[in-house]
């Protein structure tokens, strides 16, 4: 097992307690927890992109990275509007 | 082992370290505002550092290149997510985002 592999496992451990921030309290600290897990899942598909050494793969990371924000923002703006 | 594959490795280590110590931060803190904070280090050092181990390993290849545009990319929308997050969360408790009457605001104008 590669290093970039070893280091995309200890990251996935990151994903556990942005899911209880995700499941716990109002809509808005829910919405942190979702953005926090966004960035981790876009630095896991970097590291795994790495470990399987396929060029190709960083672009599933910058979609990510992208769709992420503009999912966080359309949420933050319906939040703003009570629904 | 080569100081090659010692800097990768501890740029690793820096990476995911900060990471999962943002987890944690979120989870811990009280209230979005507290928690929007801790998700800054997992978008700045974080990408930057995992970034800069894979351009060591792969020079500025297709990999090095597109790894180097995730971290920017990261570093460029998550201030604007973070703020707007916080206004929503503003706008949920007050009504609107600005300072109200009668608020007291450390640092602002009296």
């Amino acid at each position: 097992m590669s290093e970039w592999l070893v280091a995309a496992l200890a990251l996935l451990a990151g994903l556990v307690p942005c899911g209880v921030v995700g499941l716990r309290g109002d809509p808005i600290n829910r919405l942190v927890g979702l953005e926090m897990a966004g960035t981790v899942d876009t630095l896991v598909l970097l590291l795994l992109a790495q470990a399987y050494d396929r060029a190709i793969y960083f672009d599933l990371a910058l979609a990510l990275a992208l769709l992420s924000f503009a999912g966080g923002m359309v949420f933050a703006r319906f939040l703003e509007r009570w629904i | 082992m080569s100081p090659h594959g010692v800097l990768v490795g501890a740029l690793l280590v820096v990476g995911v370290g900060v990471t999962l110590a943002s987890c944690v931060g979120v989870l811990v803190m009280r209230d979005a505002y507290d928690r929007l904070h801790f998700t800054a280090p997992a978008t700045t050092i974080a990408p930057l550092a995992i970034a800069a181990a894979i351009v060591l390993e792969e020079r500025f290849s297709a990999a090095g290149i597109k790894a180097l545009l995730v971290a920017l990319v990261l570093l460029v929308t998550n201030p604007v997510l973070t703020h707007a997050t916080a206004r929503a969360a503003r706008v949920r408790q007050h009504g609107e985002w600005t300072i109200q009457e009668g608020e007291q605001v450390k640092g602002a104008n009296p």
